[in-house]
């Protein structure tokens, strides 16, 4: 990859190819379109990790109590989860059609405006944050009742003993003992993320403007259509080396809390 | 009394509350479930109709036809699809066990240098995206001949780093006592493998088998980049191909294929829901 | 564990030989050499159809054709990455205007050494153009095809609005516009008709380069000195097809594309998403399409009156030329064959039957010679529009790459971008690609 990234040259046509150097890079670096799909990709992980994480630790918590019907919601939750991404992607593209939509169909069946979604500049990203969110909860929220199931049962029996009510007992005995496992989320979260790349070839080809062109798609392009394979290798070792380096981060610290 | 009387009521507004959310829950996962499958049994002019305004007819096929699945599986070779996506799943559980098991025995049960930096590694892919590497990946899978055949689309994925970080898991809560007891009996690596440790690991080897089908059905990707003729297609492209992107010629039968699709993981699921969350309560309780 | 590896060999052997190319079977008696099957690749709804292809066969019985579809707007993708992997279907169908692009890279084969003597003067020169790369003719040509503006005459009657049935006196998108703001029923979320239907070319999406790509064209002057923008806007590529910049950027491509987003953002008179079917169903007053669409029309009666006006224009008219060919892959190991079925097909009487069922405006002289229907309206606008407006898509060795970055910026548009920044950001892109 880090070879083919020094060439210019076609798919249709491999065999004819020009070495170029590091142009591939230089032209990466300068080139707005690039530098766009790697800030709409981190924007996307970050802002899918901002909302996955609360909804599905109040979820869980949920979850964890003694609920009638704790098992078929959490089967209803999982659901989106061993969906694939390209049925899903399917399947919001119309739920979210600005003219035929259901989402707009019940919108107005409620007397409010109808929302662009996808065709508009502002919305489209925060639409494909939202399904990923709807898609990936289910996940999450398996990880951190998981986690909360580990804690052992007399440290809440205790607090409540002292006297703790249930907020204080959350905020006082769970979150602390929660931090690995809601690092590990952010780790698994982070991963999926970064690889999106359904979203963007069926529900909006990248656009519009570029908003939700997320590098796995921005490199799937660039190789295949636009015929630049040399360039999407460049692209490609440019994403794995801050990949790599973001992945180490978290990987360093989940080994300090290794131990609690 | 009166404190009685504000539990009672605290207690009511409790179930209250635990019913919205409920409610809240399932409206929000299930609802655009029911619309897909309600929409795949109609024709398109009663999908749009029955949107407006949305009501219980959005959910239900008042006059269901069958139409659009049999056009699916007659015109669209969605039958060969499926086929090929079970038989490219199948093989690639089969090979994800076989080669996760003998690299997880060798890791926890033969003492090599540096066999912690090999696992370390390992599990660095895992968090690399890996579908940032499908250039480079093609070119060798093309360079060696087999682009567009059913091996390339799952030989690349059997060296699973998650497979492997789960099966070293189990492999490890395994007491070394009866590999011990085994080799004053003169069994060889092969036979403890065999007949020792395999046997005791079933519900791992089980939940790795699961959540590899599930990935391996539900691929995109690189199908889409490594499978070129219809006979090859697998039943995620076939979907994808009627989609995408924007309007369709016909919202039915995407909403068909997005039905047939989905039906065989979700019935899987149902009934093996419990291997499916231990193998993701593994991964989080042990990572 | 040892079974399921097992059974795993056994249904790929089942599965097996899915890799492979053209193949002979073995021989009868009929046909000593064997059956020979030829792969064919086409976009859905495109030629050859299938009673085309049904007919060859039972002319040749030894050859068998097996064709594979995918939909128009992956077509080109497809190609792209069939060709890569060395293994291609040895008939492909493609978008003309990729002719260029295909020969160059080594894709197609071609045709020259097959086609009958004298065959080149037969074609009409915009097929002939399109069609040929350094000298060499890649594809017969199956079709060409034209956009007018189709309208609910219906509902136009009520207005008392008419449509000009001539080129001469074609509307320009200005008076175009008053007629279509007059025609729409309802706006903002509720609109009841549409004045302009979406396109439903391509990927449903705007932008699609055949139809929408005109608005800025037709802003430019063909016959203004060619140093001046106004030319350059016509063109929208430089001639030798490795310039975008100071072509598809000029202040009156910005014009251009200014007016076509206003269509969909200050006017509101086209959605931004695709509906199917919104004219035959009488949602909207207008809609651009080719002549094929009137087969369709004829066939299914909407149930309103419906007539054809040319397509409008902002200064200067223009219709983009070119269709869907077929061309032979320069990997077949069956070239002959292959050629055959190519030039049969696209010649003689399937391309006589075809024009006619499918109202599509004939590649060859001989054979629009016998189709007295060219000269009659409505069919006679899009014959009339071929000759006197008719210029190919910008022809490029990477026209792929053109169309590809081209149309998402207009789709950009179309939502909303700022036609200036949009344009400059995709010559930009385009600039490195053609200039390669």
């Amino acid at each position: 990859m880090l070879r083919d990234s020094l060439y210019s040259y076609q798919l249709l046509n491999p065999d004819d190819r020009l070495f170029v150097g590091l142009q591939n890079y230089a032209e990466l670096l300068t080139n707005p379109d690039t530098l766009q799909s790697f800030g709409v990709t981190f924007g996307f992980a970050a802002g899918t990790i901002a909302v996955v994480i609360p909804l599905s630790f109040l979820l869980a918590v949920y979850l964890n109590g003694r609920l009638p019907m704790r098992a078929v919601v959490r089967t209803v939750v999982f659901l989106p989860v061993v969906t694939s991404a390209v049925v899903i992607a399917t399947m919001w593209t119309f739920l979210l059609d600005p003219a035929n939509g259901l989402i707009n169909g019940a919108l107005s069946g409620l007397g409010l405006p109808r929302l662009a979604f996808l065709t508009s500049k502002s919305q489209a990203l925060p639409s494909v944050v939202l399904v990923t969110v709807w898609q990936q909860l289910g996940f999450a929220t398996v990880l951190f009742l998981s986690g909360l199931q580990g804690i052992p049962n007399e440290l809440e029996d205790a607090a409540r003993v002292d006297g703790a009510s249930a907020l204080q007992r959350l905020r006082h005995v769970v979150l602390p003992l929660m931090g690995r496992t809601t690092l590990f989320v952010v780790v698994i979260m982070t991963v999926f993320a970064l690889q999106s790349f359904a979203p963007s070839l069926i529900m909006t080809s990248g656009g519009p403007e570029g908003t939700t062109n997320f590098v796995v798609y921005n490199i799937y392009q660039t190789a295949f259509s636009l015929q630049q394979p040399g360039m999407a290798s460049a692209i490609s070792a440019v994403f794995m080396f801050i990949v790599l380096g973001i992945s180490l981060v978290q990987m360093g610290l989940l080994r300090t809390k290794w131990n609690y | 009394m009166r404190s009685n009387k504000v539990l009672v009521v605290r207690a009511t507004l409790r179930v209250l509350a635990a019913g919205v959310i409920l409610a809240a829950i399932i409206v929000v996962f299930l609802l655009p479930y029911a619309w897909i499958v309600a929409s795949s049994f109609k024709p398109q002019a009663t999908i749009f109709r029955d949107l407006n305004p949305v009501g219980w007819r959005s959910f239900v096929p008042i006059n269901p036809t069958l139409d659009n699945v049999v056009h699916l599986f007659t015109q669209r070779g969605v039958g060969r699809a499926l086929l090929n996506s079970a038989i490219i799943s199948a093989c690639q559980v089969a090979g994800t066990l076989t080669l996760c098991s003998l690299a997880a025995y060798g890791l926890t049960r033969i003492r090599f240098r540096g066999s912690g930096i090999v696992f370390v590694l390992i599990l660095m892919t895992f968090l690399l995206p890996i579908e940032s590497l499908m250039v480079p990946l093609y070119q060798v899978v093309a360079h060696i001949g087999l682009q567009d055949t059913l091996v390339a689309a799952f030989i690349p994925w059997i060296a699973s780093p998650f497979g492997l970080f789960l099966l070293r898991q189990a492999f490890e809560e395994l007491p070394r006592e009866l590999d011990d007891a085994a080799t004053i009996d003169g069994a060889g690596h092969l036979r403890i493998f065999w007949s020792i440790v395999l046997p005791n690991v079933r519900t791992a080897l089980a939940t790795l088998a699961l959540v590899t089908f599930l990935f391996s059905w539900n691929s995109f990707l690189w199908p889409l980049v490594i499978l070129q003729s219809p006979e090859n297609q697998v039943i995620q492209l076939a979907i994808a191909q009627s989609v995408a992107p924007g309007q369709l010629p016909n919202w039915g039968e995407t909403f068909a294929g997005a039905t047939v699709a989905t039906l065989p993981l979700i019935l899987l699921f149902v009934f093996l829901q419990r291997f499916f969350v231990r193998g993701i309560a593994m991964t989080g309780v042990k990572g | 564990m040892i079974k399921s590896v097992l059974l795993c060999a056994s249904l790929l052997m089942l599965a097996g030989g899915s890799a492979r190319a053209a193949e002979r079977g073995s021989p009868t008696p009929a046909c000593p050499q064997g059956v020979l099957t030829l792969r064919l690749l086409r976009s859905i709804n495109n030629p050859p159809q299938p009673d085309v292809v049904a007919a060859w066969e039972a002319a040749n019985p030894c050859v068998k054709i097996e064709v594979n579809e995918v939909p128009f707007g992956q077509l080109a993708d497809k190609i792209s990455v069939l060709a890569a992997s060395g293994n291609p279907p040895d008939i492909l169908g493609y978008d003309g205007p990729n002719t260029a692009s295909y020969a160059a890279a080594g894709v197609l084969l071609p045709l020259d050494p097959f086609l009958p003597a004298g065959f080149k003067d037969d074609v009409t020169q915009a097929s002939l153009t399109e069609h040929s790369y350094l000298g060499k003719l890649y594809s017969p040509g199956t079709q060409q095809t034209t956009l007018a503006m189709f309208y609910n005459a219906t509902l136009l009657d009520k207005l008392d609005i008419h449509p000009p049935r001539d080129l001469k006196s074609g509307w320009t998108w200005a008076q175009a516009l008053e007629a279509i703001k007059k025609c729409q029923q309802g706006d903002g979320d509720d609109v009841a008709i549409w004045g302009l239907a979406p396109s439903h070319f391509g990927t449903g999406q705007p932008g699609f380069v055949y139809r929408d790509l005109l608005f800025q064209r037709s802003a430019g002057d063909p016959k203004a000195p060619p140093d001046s923008s106004a030319y350059k806007t016509y063109f929208a590529i430089s001639p030798d097809g490795k310039t975008a910049d100071g072509w598809l950027n000029t202040p009156e491509a910005i014009a251009g594309a200014t007016f076509y987003r206003d269509l969909f953002n200050v006017a509101k008179v086209t959605p931004k998403a695709g509906i199917p079917t919104a004219f035959q169903d009488g949602h909207a007053c207008f809609t651009l399409d080719t002549s094929y669409f009137m087969a369709g029309l004829i066939k299914n009666d909407p149930g309103f009156k419906w007539g054809v006006t040319p397509l409008p224009y902002i200064r200067s008219p223009i219709v983009h030329t070119g269709s869907v060919t077929l061309g032979v892959s320069s990997k077949t190991k069956y070239p002959a064959e292959a050629a055959k079925f190519v030039i049969d097909v696209s010649t003689g009487t399937p391309a006589e039957a075809y024009a006619h069922r499918a109202r599509i405006l004939p590649v060859l002289k001989s054979v629009g010679g016998k189709m007295p229907e060219l000269n009659e309206y409505p069919l006679s606008i899009f014959y009339a529009e071929l000759t006197a407006w008719g210029q190919p898509r910008p022809p490029s060795p990477h026209f792929a790459q053109y169309d590809k970055v081209v149309s998402d910026a207009l789709r950009d548009i179309a939502y909303g971008a700022d036609p200036k920044t949009r344009l400059d950001a995709a010559v930009r892109t385009l600039q490195p690609i053609l200039s390669r």
